[in-house]
């Protein structure tokens, strides 16, 4: 209101209020990166009018670790303990790419026992995955039960994960040709490894019936919840156009319609031996993502139940060289993560290491359509955008 | 909610799509279920129209670079010797099959320049950028070409081959063999499951 | 008994319960919240959870104090007691028994809304001289709710005004004895539901907690707030509770009085009775505390403006109606 007012040009004083009008300057307001619901590290600087949101910029690399960069000197079977730690909330999974693909360069068939083993852990991470966000996400828009309940049931996946790895969150479990064969082996001789330790099948099933329990809880107490749907429903919507051509993909790209799952279409694990089902979404916004999610941990579970009824007996690990030598090639394989589509292209001059290793993780892209999603959309419904995204700062960082 | 019909692997439609490819560029190659197309740096933007347009690939997967020398300063350099170039590579596919094509073209490392694809798929601006501070290439009518994941103040090209990792040089990485003895023969376990 | 050392006494003893219904509330949303969410640890640690909330104030007295460089300070330091002032001031006007009660006033309801919108200061306040832009976001989200909410409070106990003929609270409880049922069974069941998600809303508590919203402004108003200043804020929001339950059961519920026992004897059971009451208006809010997430600020206004306001009014005519032809 600091205009000048000349008293000779303004007749009617009445009619000069009317004419000058209030600039309002946006306020810039920086979301972290330490704040409760970025994930850990991310930072998004956003100028707030209010609280609308006129624009936002994602600021990345506080969690950079130079991993594309680092599996240059390691050796193969070295790569998989970086990978363990991109997604750290799924870490099985994150290997299991970077190993079919070494072994497509190698030309080596992997036993079909050690794919079945390989196939119930990562839907095993999965599912701890989307227990996670099903925790998380309501905790978000600031339901604070649900993460008890999804930890505690976690808790029983990370165990049975545990059980066959020896780790929780970073299994470092597979090997060039197929599994590590010596869990629960002991001072034993060679003779007597065995692969999966004893009631793995009858405490996998206890397992899976609590999970399959926990998703109804899950759809009863979250999903049924009217401020819950209040605050998700037709927010943060996202077309099948802009999710393509930013490369979002998962269950991200599912809720908006697209019925695009790696696991039907490619054939990196057999997983074309089990019946299951794609869930999809229809509007693409949060509450469908967040129910393409949950939907996904029941079928994950039918997916294990399923392959410990017929998981074939056999080896578990092909015959490789005792120095692991990658031939000159160049592949790209990809996997259908939890959080979504990651793929390593794997340059092979020959070597002990990869020449290069391109890391394609699933948060990277899923996250780069945060300035498009929150333009124009309030400040409480960023958090729940970001929520209903689940990305996890090293899937995106790397 | 609805679910998706139960799909299997249409091997045929897939060969059907990488012979329409190959009809349609001159420099394909397909090893180890990679599609790769090499294109002249000239015809880059206009490769991933024609793909985007006539091939369905609407789907951008990522882009990204890759750094050839015969003097490397980390890992092993190349066996045979190769000419020093950035190589571009980005990867489109399907969001209705398994189909997948990288695009690769080839810059000289003194004139490290290529055409934005920001145009053409919006996506591409992040990993443009990535590319960027990685490699030092220089990507022309980029929106935003600023740092991604580097501090401002950053010096250097760290996905450089000439790029020393200074913590190796400090202490080399002990591991050229795996502590963990291999696996001698195949171990068989009679178990069958429940 | 001379008047100040009567009202001495009387101060003393508020300033005594306050604290303590403080601290049993927090217990109780402790273990309620520990059984919901099937977490052992409050069941389980010291005493079996008793003494979880003394060491929680504990852990607060022995924090330092940070006031960050910028702030306004005194502002900054005087915010909180704006805040346990209207609260613990409210105790006023709680009746335990016709006798027991710091001063039965006239205009006893009026006086309860008036004290009631102070707190509002002490939020602003604390908001604005944060020098911090979450804290200001917190401050005025706060500002907004609580203007919003001050009106279906007022309008619903405008209702029980009118039914009961008075604005004494010892009249309004007299009068539903004389009623014989409680005024939420006759006649104000609409207005008490209002009370309850006004109550809720004015005290900021899920799913009406955006200005503290801690996934959103990381702790809003509070955030630069550090030991006793927070614990300050922590405690005046559990007395507040027991406040609003209080005056709720008052209003609504009866208060002191309970059916069948002999009234002579009041002065015993009144104050266990009214408790009582009040601890299980207060598990109410605390069950949906942990049940639902929080609302959006636009979806707040729009209940408040578009729901219950209208509601309220419809019930003040209903009941002014029904006064007339009965």
């Amino acid at each position: 209101m600091s205009q000048t007012m000349d008293p000779n040009n303004m007749p009617f004083l009445s009619e000069a209020s009317v004419s000058v009008e209030i600039e309002t300057e946006d306020m810039t307001l920086n979301i972290g990166p330490q704040h409760p619901s970025t994930h850990g590290v991310l930072r998004l600087v956003a100028k707030v009018n209010g609280e609308k949101i006129s624009s936002v910029e994602p600021v990345l690399g506080y969690m950079h670790r130079g991993y594309e960069k680092l599996a240059e000197v390691r050796t193969y079977p070295q790569v998989t303990t970086l990978v363990n730690r991109i997604d750290w909330v799924s870490g099985f999974a994150n290997e299991i790419p970077f190993i079919a693909g070494a072994e497509k360069l190698m030309e080596i068939e992997v036993p079909e026992r050690a794919q079945y083993i390989r196939l119930i852990l990562t839907e095993m991470a999965r599912i701890s995955s989307h227990f996670v966000f099903n925790g998380a996400f309501p905790l978000e828009i600031g339901a604070l039960t649900p993460i008890f309940l999804a930890m505690e049931d976690r808790e029983r996946v990370l165990d049975l994960l545990e059980s066959v790895t020896g780790g929780r969150f970073h299994p470092n479990f597979n090997r060039i040709g197929g599994v590590k064969p010596v869990a629960g082996a002991g001072p034993t001789t060679k003779k007597d490894i065995q692969d999966l330790p004893a009631g793995f099948y009858h405490d996998t099933k206890v397992a899976m019936e609590k999970v399959l329990k926990a998703v109804d809880t899950f759809e009863d107490l979250i999903g049924g919840n009217e401020v819950f749907q209040a605050r998700t429903k037709k927010v943060g919507i996202l077309t099948k156009e802009v999710a393509e051509e930013y490369g979002v993909s998962g269950p991200i790209l599912r809720a908006s319609g697209v019925e695009f799952d790696l696991r039907k279409q490619s054939d990196y694990l057999p997983y074309d031996k089990f019946d299951f089902e794609i869930p999809i979404g229809e509007n693409g916004d949060c509450f469908d993502r967040w129910s393409v999610r949950t939907s996904e941990m029941r079928e994950s579970a039918k997916i294990i139940l399923q392959a410990i009824e017929d998981m074939p007996s056999g080896p578990i690990q092909a015959k490789v060289p005792k120095v692991i030598k990658v031939p000159k090639g160049q592949t790209y394989v990809r996997a259908e993560n939890p959080k979504g589509e990651m793929g390593y292209y794997i340059i092979s001059e020959g070597g002990l290491g990869p020449y290069r290793l391109k890391i394609r993780t699933a948060s990277f892209s899923n996250i780069s359509i945060l300035p498009i999603m929150l333009e124009g959309a309030l400040l409480p419904d960023l958090i729940a955008i970001m929520g209903s995204l689940d990305f996890v700062l090293g899937d995106v960082d790397r | 909610m609805k679910s998706g019909e139960r799909k299997t692997l249409n091997q045929s439609d897939q060969n059907e799509f990488i012979n329409s490819i190959q009809s349609s560029f001159k420099n394909t190659s397909y090893n180890f279920d990679t599609l790769k197309i090499n294109v002249d740096i000239s015809s880059w933007i206009d490769t991933h129209k024609i793909l985007k347009k006539d091939f369905n690939l609407s789907f951008f997967n990522w882009l990204s670079a890759v750094d050839w020398d015969n003097e490397v300063k980390t890992g092993d350099a190349p066996k045979e010797p190769v000419t020093p170039s950035f190589e571009i590579l980005s990867c489109l596919s399907q969001t209705n099959s398994n189909n997948l094509v990288i695009s690769s073209t080839v810059i000289s490392k003194e004139n490290a320049e290529i055409e934005s694809l920001v145009d053409v798929f919006a996506g591409a601006n992040w990993h443009e950028r990535e590319a960027c501070e990685m490699f030092g290439i220089n990507f022309l009518n980029h929106p935003n070409l600023t740092k991604l994941y580097l501090p401002d103040d950053y010096e250097g090209n760290p996905l450089l081959k000439s790029f020393e990792l200074i913590s190796r040089e400090v202490k080399p990485w002990p591991g050229d063999v795996d502590v963990e003895g291999m696996p001698e023969e195949s171990i068989v376990v009679e178990e069958k499951g429940s | 008994m001379s008047f100040s050392s009567e009202l001495l006494i009387k101060v003393l003893v508020v300033l005594a319960t306050a604290p303590v219904m403080a601290l049993g509330l927090t217990l109780l949303e402790v273990k309620g919240s520990a059984w919901m969410q099937r977490r052992p640890g409050p069941l389980h640690v010291g005493l079996r959870g008793f003494i979880f909330p003394l060491a929680t104030a504990a852990k607060y007295f022995q924090k330092e104090t940070i006031i960050p460089k910028d702030v306004d300070e005194p502002v900054f330091k005087w915010a909180p007691a704006w805040v346990i002032a209207a609260v613990v001031g409210l105790f006023t006007i709680i009746p335990l028994s016709p006798t027991l009660i710091v001063r039965d006033l006239e205009l006893g309801v009026f006086f309860l809304l008036a004290i009631s919108s102070i707190s509002t200061i002490g939020v602003l306040t604390a908001g604005w001289s944060s020098a911090n832009k979450f804290s200001l976001m917190g401050g005025l989200r706060a500002a907004g709710q609580l203007i919003a909410y001050e009106l279906p409070l007022i309008l619903s106990v405008v209702g029980v005004v009118i039914q009961a003929e008075t604005m004494s609270t010892v009249g309004i409880v007299e009068k539903q004895i004389e009623f014989g049922f409680p005024f939420v069974i006759a006649g104000q069941g609409i207005a008490f539901i209002i009370f309850m998600i006004a109550a809720t809303a004015e005290m900021m508590r899920t799913p009406f907690d955006m200005p503290i919203g801690e996934s959103e402004l990381t702790m809003g108003f509070m955030t630069e707030y550090s030991g006793i200043r927070f614990l300050i804020f922590y405690i005046s929001e559990y007395i507040n509770l027991f406040v609003m339950c209080a005056i709720a059961s008052t209003l609504f519920l009866g208060g002191y009085h309970i059916p069948l026992l002999p009234t002579e004897w009041v002065n015993f059971y009144g104050p266990l009775v009214l408790i009582g009451k009040t601890f299980t208006l207060a598990f109410l809010l605390i069950a949906i505390r942990w049940s639902f997430p929080r609302f959006r600020e636009d979806q707040l206004q729009t209940l408040a403006w578009k729901v219950l306001i209208p509601l309220s009014l419809l019930n003040i005519m209903v009941t002014a109606i029904m006064k007339v032809v009965f």
